[in-house]
């Protein structure tokens, strides 16, 4: 009978660490990097140009439709040969995922620009606000409330799929984790410890989104 | 000018949605600044969109609106509506709906147009707002958020909230017909205040002893067109036309 040997896992902690480091850092970079693509996006497809609507629609359903890994490849393969330059993995990887990232987020962006009523802004005009104002100080703050629960969604929905990466030779955690547990034979012990650590972050993550949700619903019903 | 010019001076204004849908069919209405102007109607008879009109929140098709001797609104030769940002600035509307802004607390509700708008200082502006909050006895509500408001309190503030900017015409649109009955009054009160200060204003309501005990005019509305204007006890308790008669018995049960 097999038995399982969870301290080997101990001696790679630092490696793991490192592995851990390098996915956070990609995914808050694509975090931000793919909320303003995707405001910009959403603003697109809304907008009174048809040409816009329709390659921000066609660009945000093709990512939303396909699977992030074959983006991931058509990155990091396709990208450097049709732009003639050579791309670092993390390049790729930011790339890959902020496109990502701008699509999904483009989607929560768009319901929230939407709910803003027209009384809203009926109300703007009669006290006289000018369009920035509105802008600004009315329909942003109103639509990133309304966006911020299906955001932080997003967010670590990015977060574990950005595991992927790996696949492409970035040495984020998954990757570190995959080449330990082939250099040690202990794919069980050494995967379910990766997870744990993917789960420590998400699982507050995700029930953080429902007390957002629960809060900003509850200030914005009126 | 002299004291007895107009007001508000609408002259032959015509309104519909997309061409199809004739709201407004030629009206020709003129207000003095004394006067706390009531409209009454059928449902559907134009006068939400008179008051959205008049605030410059829509485009006509013709006619024109002074404001105390100036041009207001107007339709240019190819249609399109030209609105004077300056004179709309002066007026003043709370809708049927609340439309307070539910990201920000009551106070910032109320400074927000004068400090973006006019460039107030925050303190100054604040401090009016809280000299209006507790006019309206809502100081303790200054730092609530609209969500957390009774439907009165909400209306109160979006009151308070367009009085902020010295408007010299107020427009109400049912006001308190979104209310629970027993918060009607609360808002009634506020705005027979306001009458009192004679603040002219423009109001559509349905209710009767409202209507009654803050108007100096009434209007009846429909088909998009003014069939009877007059003063309150004539329209309201012998009306001239038998169409206004037929309303006002069928609307406010009242028997002549
Ligand atoms: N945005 C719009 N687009 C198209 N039609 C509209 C729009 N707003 C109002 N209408 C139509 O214009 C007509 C007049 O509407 P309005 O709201 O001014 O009436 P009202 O007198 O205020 O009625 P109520 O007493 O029900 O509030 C109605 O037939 C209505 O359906
Ligand atoms: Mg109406």
């Amino acid at each position: 009978m097999m038995s399982f040997n969870f301290a080997i896992v101990l001696k790679f902690q630092e490696a793991l660490l490192l592995g851990l480091w390098t996915t956070l850092k990609l995914t808050l970079i694509c975090i931000v990097l793919g909320c303003v693509l995707g405001f910009l996006l959403a603003l697109a497809r809304a907008s009174k140009s048809a040409i816009l609507r329709g390659v921000s629609g066609v660009y945000v359903e093709f990512f939303r439709g396909t699977p992030v890994l074959v983006q991931l490849f058509w990155i990091f393969f396709c990208l450097p040969l049709i732009l003639g330059v050579e791309l670092s993995n993390m390049a790729s990887g930011i790339i890959a995922l902020t496109l990502y990232m701008g699509a999904i987020s483009s989607e929560t962006f768009r319901a929230s620009l939407k709910s803003v009523g027209r009384e809203q802004l009926d109300a703007c005009v009669a006290l006289g606000l000018s369009p920035w104002v509105r802008t600004t100080s009315v329909v942003l703050p109103q639509a990133v409330l309304r966006a911020a629960p299906t955001l932080l969604s997003n967010c670590v929905s990015l977060f574990k799929e950005s595991a992927l990466v790996s696949a492409v030779g970035m040495a984020d955690l998954m990757f570190v984790g995959q080449n330990i547990s082939n250099n040690t034979a202990r794919p069980v012990e050494v995967l379910t410890v990766v997870a744990l650590i993917y789960f420590v972050i998400a699982f507050p993550l995700t029930r953080a989104v429902t007390v957002v949700e629960q809060r900003i619903l509850k200030r914005l019903a009126v | 000018m002299s004291d007895t010019a107009a007001l508000v001076k609408i002259e032959g204004l015509h309104k519909s949605y997309g061409g199809v849908i004739k709201v407004l069919q030629g009206l020709d209405i003129e207000m003095k600044a004394g006067d706390r102007v009531v409209v009454i109607g059928p449902s559907g008879g134009g006068k939400s969109t008179l008051l959205r009109v008049l605030m410059g929140l829509e485009q006509i098709d013709s006619g024109s609106i002074l404001f105390s001797g100036k041009p207001y609104i107007s339709a240019n030769g190819s249609g399109k509506t030209v609105i004077d940002a300056k004179v709309r600035r002066s007026i003043g509307m709370v809708f049927q709906h609340y439309t307070l802004f539910p990201h920000l607390d009551v106070i910032g509700n109320l400074i927000l147009a004068p400090t973006k708008v006019r460039g107030e200082s925050k303190a100054v502006a604040r401090e009016r707002a809280m000299a209006l909050l507790t006019r309206f006895g809502l100081a303790a509500k200054a730092n609530a958020y609209p969500a957390q408001l009774s439907g009165g309190q909400k209306q109160r503030v979006a009151i308070a909230r367009a009085l902020m900017l010295d408007p010299k015409l107020m427009l109400f649109d049912e006001v308190t017909s979104a209310l629970d009955p027993e918060l009607v009054a609360e808002v009634e009160q506020v705005i027979l205040q306001l009458a009192q200060q004679q603040m002219p204003m423009v109001i559509v309501t349905h209710d009767m002893w409202f209507a009654k005990n803050i108007a100096s005019r009434v209007i009846f509305c429909a088909g998009g067109v003014v069939v009877e204007d007059g003063p309150p006890e004539q329209v309201l308790g012998d009306p001239k036309e038998e169409r206004t008669r037929e309303f006002i018995e069928r609307v406010f049960h009242i028997k002549h």
